[in-house]
């Protein structure tokens, strides 16, 4: 009961944070410049007659509070309008639906990657603290936190793409059917995701690391450690049982809340790989002024990340039944 | 004779006995052994003398294309070229040196602005609490959930769309970085000051009359001074990275030499000549290591609740 009335009160709280963002967003983009403007630069034939019925065609004559509103009955009603320079005015949420699988794959796939692979480095890392393998996984985790993913793509892509040729350097599949790898589409896509996702796992493995070891050893100094041990546990059921759900808080933390930039950091690796989901499609809208398509995708990662957020903050008292939802 | 030397010691060295080591000399006196810190603060100082001295280190003056006349664009390193030359005939190594300025610049820029927000929000909305504190702290979580770097891009496209020539650049891109990164920093600032606040030495300097003002600058500030200065070190680190990012998605100043400018046209061509990234890509990492390392040993250093 108080877990509803706590989700209750805590929509009344992000349904106006989300509007307040939107509202953010979208008289940037209309300060932004005139996207008219710039379709019609390039063409010497066009009249300013056209120009101004291609800005009445857009509803961009209108005031920005009329646009803002129709925008927010437009998309309660589940449609975000239509994109300006993509596939001849596609519909965004189409757009939108065609892209984010392809952002989710490769995010989700590294992020899980990374959780699998961190909780036992950081784990065995702590349990034997200042040995020679704890130094080299804090310094290579330090090391990892400091390249820039964008600097650590571009490197993998020199050295596995171009001087031994293992791996396509982008994309997420040969543009020709006839090359794809063994004529398959699956194998064609996993091999081409293996260096973004090698990249973003890495990345994301650093901060991960880090936080699980340093947890893990304020959570083995405690009395209650002690307490088991002493009462005769194994040691594997005294660290993976007792003080890895202890130590497992602050990731869950750290995941929801990263979850959110995760999917905002997209237009970095997506752009280095060339990757098309929502990310790379963001930068190229807002490049091309593309209204429609800059604010559909700032809806779809803003309720991804309040949902995150949301789920985080339930998690919680699941893993710790000390703190209490209020 | 005896004597008198004995009052001679005992005078030079009373005042250094009765005064005892003070906090700062505890943390200088950790620091230098620390030396993961030291090699940070040393990659620091190597930056900051390439920046001061960037005229006297480069060999070719600033956006220079002397290579391109004499057509030896995109040629590989070698002794005349130390990182070779790019599509343009720009001499790498000269760009990566005054790169290091740019980088500098928007470090310590935003994080100035940044950490002056959070320090801010952070002591008015832990000491006072209240509606104050509700009200910041909403504020903060609004900034805590916006997709940052998302909010980021179109807001530096606004600027250079409605700002008048010869506004913008790599300040405003500082700016906006430090506008945007203050969030997490208030957090941890306010807790650290509902930690001081609770002190016995706040509640005596409350009884003997000392005003809010006081009490905030003069007892609460200088105690949670070590935090921030760690929080800052660290911004400095992000900011850097941060710009970067945005410069690589061609959303920077594109008359500023930065490293992410470097490498954002180095991504056009890493078939062709890898040397064009890989340079200003090596000394990001660099810089913001000596941050980060400069960051942690300064954590360890300054942590009062540590004792040798």
């Amino acid at each position: 009961m108080s877990m509803i009335r706590y989700l209750i009160r805590r929509l009344l709280y992000l349904i106006p944070l989300f509007f307040g963002i939107l509202i953010i967003v979208f008289v940037a983009t209309r300060l932004a410049g005139n996207p008219v403007q710039l379709m019609t630069i390039q063409n010497p034939h066009i009249t300013s007659e056209f120009r101004q019925r291609l800005t009445e065609y857009y509803g961009l004559d209108k005031p920005v509070y009329y646009q803002f509103f129709l925008f927010i009955w437009q998309m309660l009603q589940g449609n975000l309008g239509n994109s300006y320079a993509i596939r001849g005015g596609i519909a965004v949420t189409s757009l939108i639906d065609d892209y984010a699988w392809l952002t989710f794959q490769l995010q989700l796939l590294a992020l899980l990657f990374s959780i699998i692979i961190a909780i036992p480095i950081g784990i065995i890392s702590a349990k034997k603290q200042y040995s020679k393998l704890d130094v080299t996984v804090t310094t290579t985790s330090l090391l990892g936190t400091c390249i820039p993913v964008f600097y650590m793509g571009i490197i993998t892509i020199i050295i596995f793409a171009y001087f031994l040729g293992w791996f396509p350097a982008g994309g997420a599949n040969a543009i020709l059917q006839e090359r794809y790898l063994f004529g398959s589409l699956e194998l064609d896509r996993i091999w081409h995701m293996v260096l973004p996702t090698g990249v973003l796992t890495f990345a994301l493995l650093a901060p991960i690391v880090l936080l699980v070891r340093s947890s893990m050893l304020e959570v083995l100094r405690q009395d209650y450690i002690l307490a088991a041990r002493a009462s005769g546990l194994s040691e594997r059921s005294v660290v993976y049982k007792h003080a890895l759900r202890n130590a497992i808080i602050p990731v869950v933390t750290w995941v929801g809340i990263y979850f959110g930039s995760m999917l905002a950091g997209a237009p970095i690796t997506e752009t280095v790989f060339n990757w098309p989901g929502v990310g790379r499609l963001f930068v190229e809208a807002t490049t091309k002024l593309d209204f429609p398509v800059i604010m559909g995708i700032t809806v779809f990662i803003t309720i991804m990340t309040l949902i995150a957020n949301l789920v985080t903050d339930l998690m919680y008292g699941y893993i710790d039944p000390r703190i209490r939802l209020e | 004779m005896k004597n008198e030397s004995d009052s001679k010691s005992w005078s030079k060295s009373d005042g250094a006995r009765l005064k005892g080591v003070s906090q700062w000399n505890i943390a200088w006196r950790r620091f230098k052994k620390n030396r993961a810190a030291l090699a940070g603060g040393f990659i620091i100082g190597f930056v900051v003398f390439l920046a001061a001295f960037d005229f006297l280190v480069a060999p070719f003056p600033p956006n220079n294309i002397s290579a391109f006349y004499s057509g030896e664009t995109r040629v590989p390193p070698s002794s005349k070229y130390l990182f070779g030359t790019d599509y343009v005939g720009h001499d790498v190594f000269s760009q990566v040196v005054y790169g290091c300025r740019s980088a500098l610049y928007v470090g310590f820029g935003a994080a100035a602005i940044a950490m002056s927000l959070a320090i801010l929000v952070g002591l008015f909305s832990g000491y006072y609490g209240g509606l104050v504190d509700n009200i910041l702290m909403r504020i903060t979580e609004i900034f805590l959930v916006i997709p940052f770097l998302l909010i980021l891009l179109v807001f530096l496209k606004v600027i250079t769309a409605i700002a008048p020539s010869g506004v913008g650049g790599l300040t405003i891109v500082t700016i906006m970085i430090g506008m945007f990164s203050w969030a997490s920093n208030a957090r941890i600032i306010r807790s650290e000051v509902l930690r001081v606040k609770e002190s016995e030495f706040i509640e005596a300097s409350k009884s003997l009359g000392a005003s809010n003002t006081r009490i905030v600058f003069k007892h609460i500030f200088p105690n949670v001074l070590h935090t921030i200065i760690v929080l800052t070190t660290l911004m400095i680190a992000n900011a850097i990275l941060v710009e970067a990012a945005v410069s690589f998605l061609g959303f920077g100043d594109p008359n500023a030499i930065t490293w992410g400018q470097q490498l954002q046209k180095a991504n056009e061509a890493v078939k062709e000549a890898w040397w064009e990234g890989v340079f200003p890509g090596f000394f990001i990492t660099l810089l913001v290591l000596g941050f980060n390392l400069l960051g942690n040993g300064l954590r360890d250093a300054l942590d009062p609740r540590l004792r040798e």
